[in-house]
């Protein structure tokens, strides 16, 4: 095991930038996540990390090996790293059964044949495909296919695990169980890992931090908690949860605070560190279960203030209603369980919790 | 788990020897050598006063002036131009009509004409050729026939028409194949936007899928007239005699059955032929760049609805059925029929001249026999080191990090603008330089060298789609657990490319069992291959042995393709 360190990475694919400028200190056991959108640079990320592609410039070492090093011209071919990468096309070797591509990297570093025999019986029972060791891949279900990959790598004990979208080919429900395992085997393992996904509920509930990744940079590097409560930018706020944003202005500062205005003129108060100066532009961005409708007579309080949005269409969505609003010219969609009578509603809004982003509309849902 | 490995992890040394870069280097520089040797001598020679293993030899540009006053080149040159553009002309419209009436119409029986329309493609032009005469000759089973009812035969095999009809029929199938897959690409919105809008069935036809087939026939037809310009075979037996010389039969003649071949003049003729052939392989790949730009989009999901034929149905079965016995079922069928006769009219009833005589001929004379045996080692055993030879080039060329990679491919791909001609004189002029290599001159060794050469691109045309078809993961997977190019080429590419393997393995012996042009340069007494000794023995005027020799070719390619299809489920062509 080992901590992993990636300095300013780059990777050029002719004019495109799949990996601009990345830079990540993964350390010892820690589970790391790359997410993103598809074709933001994390399976590019992986690879050069792997050792599969040769990356244009930067610095990557693992445990204090060098594996790349583009000043120096330092370049090490993959079978020299003894990392572990999970394909998210699995790559099975259908011409080998279970045991046999198991066996593969023992092989390999010359593992006698008893001593081979005892490990692959021992990580085959640890991802709970003992009975398989005889079928070939094309016999086995997704969720199996996934599970001898992992095997496979884990066989060996890499010095670290790389796992590009380990679940993205299993069906919804099976997705959910091996969410599940995964983290189960995680901490059992305590290895030093990244994981790619665009999945923003995998990232959430498997990693120690996560890296978002936008256009090849690094958008945002932090726990769970960071990223989803304190996003850095438009970006991150919208791709990690649903999330609404208004634009608004400005209109007053004080202390820790600030008064919005939106642009049919209401006010809302919003809980600010460091409040743009008065008279900028804004976008403020809150989840939708941050808001709720305000029981009747209900008005702004030191807590939260009390919007009108006018309604433009409901819809039954089986036990709920899903409501289409109009505030102060954007567009809102709530979820509740009374359908609103009025051609308007009022909303309550929480004085904190909410996020200020500087600037016009760029990244509106 | 425990420690068994020093480093945890990586299976090998960062500092350790790389052994694949000999392999590739080595490989590369093989490929560049094998390409290289036929090309080098020919050019050097073009530009030299004697022979090259002459000592007082020196630099001229004269040969090409001589070349330009020998008698009769011109003639050569337009006789040339005009046997490729017939045989082109009568490929293309065959062909064409041939993808359309069997890839988009009802026509009953499409599936077996079209196998059966395939089978020139299979057997060499040389062959085909003895069929013809044995059937069209001027005392050919037909040509008498007719004689006999109608009086005199209006066709004559030794003029270029006659000789544009045979190799046309024999390029056919190239224009077919092409053409096919380009109908099974259009896109049958646009036929059926056609036809809703009252277009009829040969409107249709004739604005819409003709068009569409452009880019296919386009190309093919200019494979098919690189094809007529270095074919040897068909001008060599019916030009000849008519005194019609054609650019291969005029190299032919001045090197292999001359006594004292000018040199100068051979390597110049043949380096003016690789020229024009160079530039219109160029012309292919253009068009093919061509072709890819123009497919229909849409997808193949839908397959086009056929056309139906109605009333013409039938007449134009029967005509199918004509064109596919007369050109290709009945020639070679009265070949193999005249091997196991002496004598062959429509005059003498078959019994009288049924007889095994020309087979004991070939089992008594030791000169055929080992042709017989030669053709087969040369094939199993050459064709096995091709395959290895191009499989290795694939891997290197599509899964690798080799640095000349393009440059291995571009070189792979070149002898495509090497006649067979240019390819044996030029391997001749090789191995006369070479004096250490004497005692593979006259040996088999030198034909598998010069085969192997020729075919490195067919064998690459069969090896490369199937392998770009196994996913990079699977080998990215190996590298990245430990094993080296070399290991993950053996342990995991090799087993997946086994399909492709065989395919190419087969269609290389095919291709070396059925090869003549390049062995008539090269053999030497002890070396025939049936090839050589089918040309020799049709000089001599022994039809009876020639066509004894021609139906082993035919029977053995026959069951060479039935097995490879039926045990190895291999597709040899599409
Ligand atoms: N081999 C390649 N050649 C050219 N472009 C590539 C190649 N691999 C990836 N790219 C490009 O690099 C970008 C990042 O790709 P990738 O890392 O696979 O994204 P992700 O895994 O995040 O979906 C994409 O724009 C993709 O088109
Ligand atoms: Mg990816």
């Amino acid at each position: 095991m080992a901590d992993l360190k990636i300095e300013g990475l780059v990777k050029r694919f002719g004019e495109v930038r799949a990996v601009d400028d990345v830079s990540i200190h993964v350390a010892d056991g820690e589970f790391v996540t790359l997410l993103g959108p598809s074709g933001c640079g994390k399976s590019t990320t992986l690879a050069a990390v792997a050792g599969l592609d040769r990356p244009d410039a930067g610095r990557i070492t693992v445990g204090g090996k060098v594996y790349f090093d583009g000043s120096r011209g330092t370049y090490l071919p993959p079978e020299a790293r003894g990392c572990g990468l999970v394909f998210q096309s699995y790559a099975l070797w259908p011409h080998m059964t279970v045991a046999d591509n198991v066996a593969f990297p023992l092989t390999l570093r010359k593992v006698k044949a008893a001593e081979r025999k005892r490990r692959i019986a021992e990580v085959l029972a640890l991802v709970e495909m003992e009975p398989y060791a005889d079928r070939y891949p094309h016999m086995l279900s997704g969720g199996q296919q996934q599970r001898v990959a992992l095997a496979r790598t884990l066989v060996y004990q890499p010095s670290i695990l790389l796992l590009d979208e380990p679940l993205s080919n299993l069906d919804a429900k099976l997705r959910d169980r091996a969410r599940t395992w995964l983290a189960e085997l995680r901490t059992r393992l305590g290895l030093t890992t990244i994981y790619v996904t665009h999945d923003q509920i995998e990232a959430l509930s498997l990693s120690d931090r996560i890296v978002v990744m936008n256009g090849g940079r690094i958008a945002q590097l932090g726990t769970p908690q960071d990223i989803y409560e304190r996003p850095a930018d438009p970006f991150v706020a919208d791709f990690i949860g649903t999330t609404n944003f208004l634009p608004a202005r400005v209109a007053a500062v004080a202390g820790g605070a600030a008064t919005l205005e939106l642009a049919d003129g209401q006010r809302v108060d919003i809980a600010a560190e460091r409040p743009p100066e008065s008279g900028a532009q804004v976008m403020l961005a809150f989840r939708p279960e941050q808001m709720r409708v305000a029981a009747s007579g209900e008005g702004a309080t030191p807590d939260g203030s009390v919007i009108t949005a006018r309604v433009l269409s409901r819809s039954y969505v089986g036990g709920r209603w899903q409501v289409g609003l109009d505030l102060g010219g954007g567009p809102l969609r709530l979820e509740i369980e009374t359908p609103p009578h009025a051609d308007a509603v009022r909303l309550w809004l929480p004085r904190s919790g909410c996020i200020l982003f500087r600037g016009a509309a760029n990244a509106a849902a | 788990m425990s420690n068994a490995i020093a480093e945890p992890g990586a299976a090998a040394a960062p500092g350790r020897f790389r052994r694949e870069v000999p392999i590739q280097y080595g490989m590369a520089a093989l490929v560049v050598v094998l390409v290289a040797a036929p090309l080098v001598p020919i050019l050097y020679q073009s530009f030299l006063t004697g022979a090259l293993y002459d000592h007082d030899a020196r630099l001229t540009l004269g040969n090409f002036a001589r070349l330009a006053q020998t008698d009769g080149f011109g003639t050569v040159l337009w006789n040339t131009f005009l046997l490729a553009a017939l045989s082109t002309i009568v490929a293309q419209v065959f062909g064409t009509a041939a993808a359309i009436l069997f890839g988009r119409t009802d026509l009953p029986g499409a599936r077996v004409l079209g196998e059966l329309f395939l089978w020139p493609i299979y057997l060499s032009a040389l062959v085909l050729s003895f069929g013809w005469y044995s059937i069209y000759g001027p005392a050919g089973y037909i040509t008498l026939f007719w004689q006999s009812i109608l009086g005199e035969a209006p066709w004559n095999l030794y003029s270029i028409g006659g000789m544009a009809v045979i190799a046309g029929v024999s390029q056919a199938p190239l224009a077919y194949l092409y053409c096919l897959s380009s109908a099974g690409m259009t896109d049958p919105t646009l036929e059926e936007a056609a036809r809703v809008s009252g277009a009829g069935t040969f409107r249709t036809l004739w604005r819409i899928t003709l068009p569409l087939m452009m880019p296919a026939i386009a190309y093919s037809a200019v494979l098919n007239f690189t094809i007529g310009l270095e074919l040897l075979s068909v001008p060599l037996i019916f030009g000849e005699p008519a005194g019609v010389t054609v650019l291969t039969t005029f190299l032919y003649n001045i090197s292999a059955t001359s006594p004292r071949p000018d040199h100068g003049l051979v390597a110049t003729a043949a380096a003016l032929m690789l020229v024009v052939i160079v530039f219109l392989v160029w012309l292919q790949g253009r068009l093919l760049g061509n072709t890819r730009r123009f497919v229909t989009l849409g997808g193949k999901a839908t397959r086009p609805r056929p056309f139906r034929l109605g009333g013409l149905r039938w007449p134009l079965f029967a005509a199918c059925v004509a064109y596919v016995v007369l050109t290709g079922v009945a020639p070679i069928g009265m070949l193999v029929l005249r091997a196991f006769t002496s004598f062959l009219s429509p005059m003498v009833p078959l019994v009288d001249v049924l007889t095994l005589e020309n087979f004991e001929i070939l089992w008594r004379e030791p000169v055929y026999a080992r042709s017989i045996t030669n053709s087969f080692v040369v094939s199993l055993v050459g064709a096995a080191g091709a395959t290895a030879l191009i499989g290795m080039i694939a891997l290197i060329v599509h899964r690798s990090e080799f640095r000349f990679r393009n440059a291995l491919h571009y070189t792979a791909l070149f002898p495509r603008a090497i006649p067979g001609v240019v390819a044996g004189i030029g391997f001749f002029y090789a191995f006369a330089l070479l004096p250490g290599l004497g005692g593979i001159r006259n040996s088999i060794w030198i034909l598998v060298i010069a085969f192997t050469m020729r075919f490195i691109p067919t064998g690459l045309g069969a090896v490369a789609p199937m392998l770009l078809q196994v996913s990079p993961d699977l080998d990215r997977a190996a590298r990245v657990q430990g094993a080296d190019w070399w290991t993950t080429t053996r342990r995991i590419m090799a087993p997946l490319m086994r399909p492709a393997l065989v395919a190419c393995y087969t269609i290389l012996f095919i291709s070396f069992f059925k090869e003549y042009s390049t062995a008539i340069f090269l053999f030497a007494p002890g070396s025939e291959v049936i090839g050589t000794a089918l040309l020799q023995t049709w000089v001599q005027g022994e039809v009876g042995v020639v066509a004894s020799l021609a139906a082993i070719q035919v029977v053995v390619i026959a069951v060479c393709i039935t097995t490879a299809r039926t045990i190895f489920g291999v597709k040899l062509h599409g």
